[in-house]
């Protein structure tokens, strides 16, 4: 694509920092994991990063390759990430809530409790 | 300069997945460890992109973008079937919970006519439940989450909107008389959102 000796450099430079990049997304990943106390904080750590981090290995690998074809194929990969990354993080979350897989001392509000009640007062008697 | 920034990006993810193992193998409930092998298998991925990097081939890439579709299938499968908490949580949040009036196996027994519908597990007992998890007695949990939630003591903690009172008591007996009857609609619009 590009022929000079300058070009190839930048672009293995920005390659080298899209790559270290990535890795430090799914460092703090792992350290999240390690690290967070709860369920849902977990969750955020382990489901966010690992977007972001993807995105740039990717496009460290599409500009290593030099072509503009593969930058479509990794554009596909990453949008396919993008679409099912929060279902899994919401599908997660929301069973953590109803199993109580979480620590409540931990939430300084919580926004679902009031919204639980009302609804499990509520409905009964308009079905009754 | 792009094989030390292969070599560090290596470092990097092996100990991200370290962190990873190190959840799976720790983790208190069985989300914990879909969520790190979620984070396993993109670790997986980026490892086998740095390899594509490093030897110039794209062999791999279909496997990336595959991951990309079907990873979260997992962990969308798995959590659909966590029912049972940890046992010493049960114990600490049942002994908060004895002040509140209405004994939560109250509003189960005229529940049992409903026991019949296989689509809304509305009492406990009819809740399926992994195998593996069934020696933790003294809490299951069915998916019929509002009525469970409400009746176990597990919303009365708020900070604000506090006009409305605690829980009343004496609703728990129609409000389960209601539940049972009509049948399952408005509770699987709560299931399945």
């Amino acid at each position: 694509m590009i022929e000079s000796l300058d070009a190839d450099l930048i672009l293995d430079a920005v390659a080298s920092v899209l790559l270290v990049i990535g890795g430090l997304m799914s460092l703090a990943a792992g350290v999240g994991l390690v690290r967070l106390p709860d369920l849902h904080s977990r969750m955020h750590a382990a489901t966010k990063p690992q977007v972001l981090g993807l995105l740039s290995l990717l496009l460290a690998a599409a500009i290593t390759w030099r072509s503009w074809e593969w930058v479509a194929i990794v554009l596909l990969a990453w949008g396919l990430q993008l679409l099912t990354a929060p279902v899994s993080a919401h599908v997660v979350g929301r069973s953590g809530y109803r199993t109580k897989h979480m620590r409540r001392d931990l939430l300084t509000h919580d926004e679902l409790a009031s919204a639980v009640e009302r609804i499990s007062r509520d409905i009964p008697p308009s079905r009754g | 300069m792009l094989d030390i920034a292969v070599q560090i990006t290596q470092v990097l993810l092996a100990v991200g997945a370290i962190g990873s193992v190190y959840r799976i193998y720790k983790g208190p409930s069985v989300l914990d460890r879909v969520i790190s092998l979620d984070v396993m298998l993109i670790i997986v991925a980026s490892m086998m992109i740095v390899e594509m990097v490093v030897n110039d081939h794209q062999d791999f890439i279909m496997f990336v973008v595959i991951t990309a579709v079907i990873g979260f299938l997992g962990a969308v499968a798995i959590a659909r079937y966590v029912v049972v908490r940890s046992p010493e949580e049960v114990a600490g949040e049942t002994s908060e919970q004895d002040p509140y009036p209405g004994p939560p196996v109250a509003p189960a027994i005229p529940r049992a006519g409903s026991e019949s519908e296989p689509e809304a597990p509305q009492d406990p007992v009819s809740t399926p439940r992994m195998p593996g998890l069934e020696v933790e007695e003294g809490e299951d949990e069915s998916t019929s989450w509002f009525s469970a939630l409400a009746r176990s003591g597990f919303t009365p903690r708020r900070n604000e909107d506090q006009t409305k009172g605690p829980a009343p008591a004496p609703s728990a007996g129609p409000e389960a008389d209601a539940e049972g009857a009509p049948g399952p609609s408005r509770q699987q619009e709560g299931r399945d959102d």
